[in-house]
């Protein structure tokens, strides 16, 4: 997606995201897979529920000592020879990465998927400095190619069909491949099989952090995440504060539902625990480790409205259930993390003004919150925003006023009782088959795609009169 | 960059300023991780059949091929047969001390090109040499730490004389391992875990820990499974009966 349609409205977003047929055929069939992977995981796993709310209650107890956890995490990833950073800013984190890359004359990088690079514009970074950037997990590595974003949080290319992916890498790397996912997959193979030989610099995020014992676990399926950590000489793991986790206990409980909700795998085929550079007497493993710590926002929400949204483990499983992301898809909400968790990290990492036409883009269904491995109450938030949005005058005034007008209306009785009855009135050239369509103006924006139920002939309460 | 002091001072201000909002706990950690993991031990000594036919079962829902020897003597010539059926040729392996046999000289005589690595070689020259080893090599043979029956998952500890690549890089893995090395489930591993990390200078010579669960896959186009994007295509499982 071009930089000019970010930049447009997110109602001119969704729209066209909505007439994309390509894209409505493959969100629907990717989203409904992982629903049913994921329920069908879950079915056969009855500890899960019990599980889940360990998780949960893990979140919230890290959470409540977060600063102690971080320091006891440092501490120890000094004492094995790694080197930790403080980041509070995106710049600041951006800038770490470069100076390691340029102190040690790097030229390239390969990169395993970390949503923490995406957030802090990474790879645009990186190149402007002349180091060239690799994504090597596959989905990224075909959008990267195709000089795109990622439209899922774990699926990144699923809005590309093998087509389109089969054209790209024949021009992209100068072949006639077919469109065929096996055929495809081994092109990349080969030719990142390459990159991870010939790089300098490993940079990977975190799915955890384990303080007591200053490991960084890494959650892939492709080894991916093992090659960037075994073969170049620097690995540089980039991670949000909330994805430390105080001990190897708690660890397990996280890695047996991480997966089956993102994919409904028991476990993803690699989890890789990293503790600092290679020890003496290891053949492979980098000379140099690398802990940068990012704030970004975070660390405002501790004690703010978005506190929950610091439990989130990045598994995408919202994504799949919410009615709205299932039609517009990724891109269409504009910024790095999409769905219904990503309108709430959107708001933490770059401030409420970012998210006043999205905080609507949710019907406040409860889906998200269903399949929540650690039962972020994501509708209650997004609720939470809107009226923040509100309050700091951030939504648009015409919103303001309608709401207004009508808290007015429903604190008032006769200011009620005479609005049914105007509104029984007024809507008499729109009912059709007993229902409202084709109001005028404004309101005709609401029932272009759906109607609504007319006012009754007589209202509960002119009827309650009589039957009390 | 921020200073480490102001970066923590900040977090430590939220926090102060938020209280506790739902249930918070985190889980206990074993007060004698050594002992908790002698205990599961001695448990598995009994159940280690139901162990196994669980690994069994669900390593090979996960795409991986299971094999049971009565002895390590019999561990060669089944991967010399692996060998024959993807025609491969050149092989790389743990140290035979990590490994607990040599699987070297039967190979050999099949005409497999083995690259055993040993433990203590580690300057440059060793590095370059076993990347080029590992990188032709078609089949990687290593040990097992633990294998997980509840996911068919394989935990391998990297350290002297035991590179990360050896699973990796490899088309082919091949892993070995015996009775002592069964658990049930990811709680037990999770007491393992702590035990290892309760003195883990000496208790592990590497700084990596990996979980295999089935061979390396993706469903990055079309959401069509393919196996063997960066890692291996097939993993092997060779379990050895004799204690």
């Amino acid at each position: 997606m071009s930089d000019t349609a970010l930049r447009a409205p997110f109602p001119e977003r969704a729209g066209a995201a909505l007439k994309d047929t390509f894209l409505q055929e493959a969100l629907t069939i990717a989203t409904t897979k992982f629903i049913d992977l994921r329920r069908e995981s879950f079915a056969g796993f009855p500890q899960g529920e019990a599980l889940r709310d360990q998780a949960r209650a893990i979140k919230e107890a890290t959470l409540q000592r977060l600063d102690a956890h971080l320091e006891r995490l440092a501490d120890n990833v000094e004492r094995l020879g790694g080197v930790v950073h403080w980041a509070t800013t995106a710049d600041e984190a951006r800038e770490i990465v470069l100076r390691l890359a340029r102190e040690r004359g790097v030229r390239m990088a390969v990169k395993s998927k970390s949503m923490a690079t995406e957030e802090i514009d990474l790879n645009e970074a990186l190149e402007h400095a002349g180091v060239t950037a690799v994504e090597t997990d596959l989905g990224e590595y075909i959008i990267q190619l195709a000089h795109e974003k990622p439209s899922h949080i774990i699926a990144p290319a699923i809005h590309k069909t093998k087509g389109q992916v089969a054209e790209l890498f024949s021009r992209e790397l100068r072949g006639e491949f077919p469109a065929d996912p096996e055929v495809l997959t081994a092109v990349a193979r080969k030719a990142l099989r390459e990159k991870f030989l010939q790089a300098d610099m490993g940079i990977t995020g975190a799915n955890f952090a384990v303080a007591d014992t200053g490991t960084v676990v890494l959650v892939t399926n492709e080894g991916n995440g093992r090659m960037v950590t075994s073969l170049p000489r620097i690995h540089v793991a980039l991670m949000g504060i909330e994805k430390v986790i105080p001990s190897m206990s708690d660890l397990v409980v996280f890695l047996a539902i991480l997966a089956r909700s993102a994919t409904g795998q028991k476990l993803s085929s690699y989890t890789t625990l990293v503790r600092g550079p290679r020890r003496a007497g290891e053949l492979e493993g980098p000379q140099e480790f690398h802990l940068i710590l990012l704030d970004n926002g975070r660390s405002r929400q501790i004690a703010s409205t978005l506190r929950e949204a610091l439990y989130c483990l990045r598994c995408g499983a919202c994504l799949n259930v919410c009615p709205v992301y299932r039609q517009i898809g990724g891109h269409a909400y504009g910024h790095t993390y999409p769905g219904p968790i990503g309108i709430l990290l959107t708001a933490m990492l770059k401030g409420n003004e970012s998210v006043r036409e999205l905080a609507h883009a949710s019907s406040l269904c409860g889906a998200c919150k269903d399949v929540c491995p650690v039962r972020i109450d994501i509708p209650r938030m997004l609720v939470e925003l809107r009226e923040h949005l509100d309050r700091e005058k951030i939504a648009p005034w015409s919103e303001r006023v309608v709401f207004r007008a009508f808290r007015r209306l429903l604190m008032s009785e006769t200011a009620f009782r005479v609005s049914a009855r105007a509104g029984r009135l007024l809507q008499k050239p729109f009912v059709r088959q007993g229902r409202l369509r084709g109001l005028p103006l404004l309101l005709g924006r609401w029932t272009r795609t759906r109607d609504l139920p007319p006012v009754a002939s007589r209202t509960f309460r002119e009827r309650w009169k009589d039957l009390r | 960059m921020t200073a480490r002091a102001d970066f923590l001072a900040r977090i430590r201000r939220e926090v102060a300023k938020a209280p506790g909002q739902f249930a918070a706990s985190a889980v206990p950690r074993p007060p004698h991780p050594g002992a908790a993991a002698e205990a599961i031990r001695r448990e598995l000594t009994e159940r280690w059949p139901q162990a196994l036919e669980r690994f069994r079962e669900e390593f090979e829902r996960i795409a991986g091929v299971f094999h049971r020897v009565p002895t390590l003597e019999a561990v060669p010539s089944v991967i010399a047969a692996i060998a024959r059926e993807r025609g491969a040729s050149r092989l790389v392996t743990w140290d035979p001390a990590a490994l607990g046999f040599d699987p070297g000289p039967v190979l050999s005589r099949d005409g497999l090109v083995v690259a055993a690595v040993r433990a203590g070689q580690e300057d440059d020259a060793a590095r370059e040499r076993h990347r080029a080893e590992a990188a032709a090599a078609q089949i990687g043979v290593t040990g097992a730490d633990f294998a997980l029956a509840e996911t068919g998952t394989l935990i391998l500890l990297s350290g002297a004389g035991r590179p990360r690549s050896t699973s990796l890089l490899p088309d082919v893995h091949v892993a070995v391992f015996g009775r002592d090395r069964l658990l049930e489930t990811l709680e037990q591993v999770g007491v393992m875990l702590e035990a290892l990390h309760a003195d883990a200078d000496r208790s592990m010579s590497g700084a990596m820990i990996n979980f295999i669960t089935g061979p390396s896959r993706t469903a990055d186009i079309e959401l069509t499974l393919t196996r063997g994007v960066h890692g291996p295509k097939e993993v092997h499982a060779i379990f050895v009966e004799a204690p």
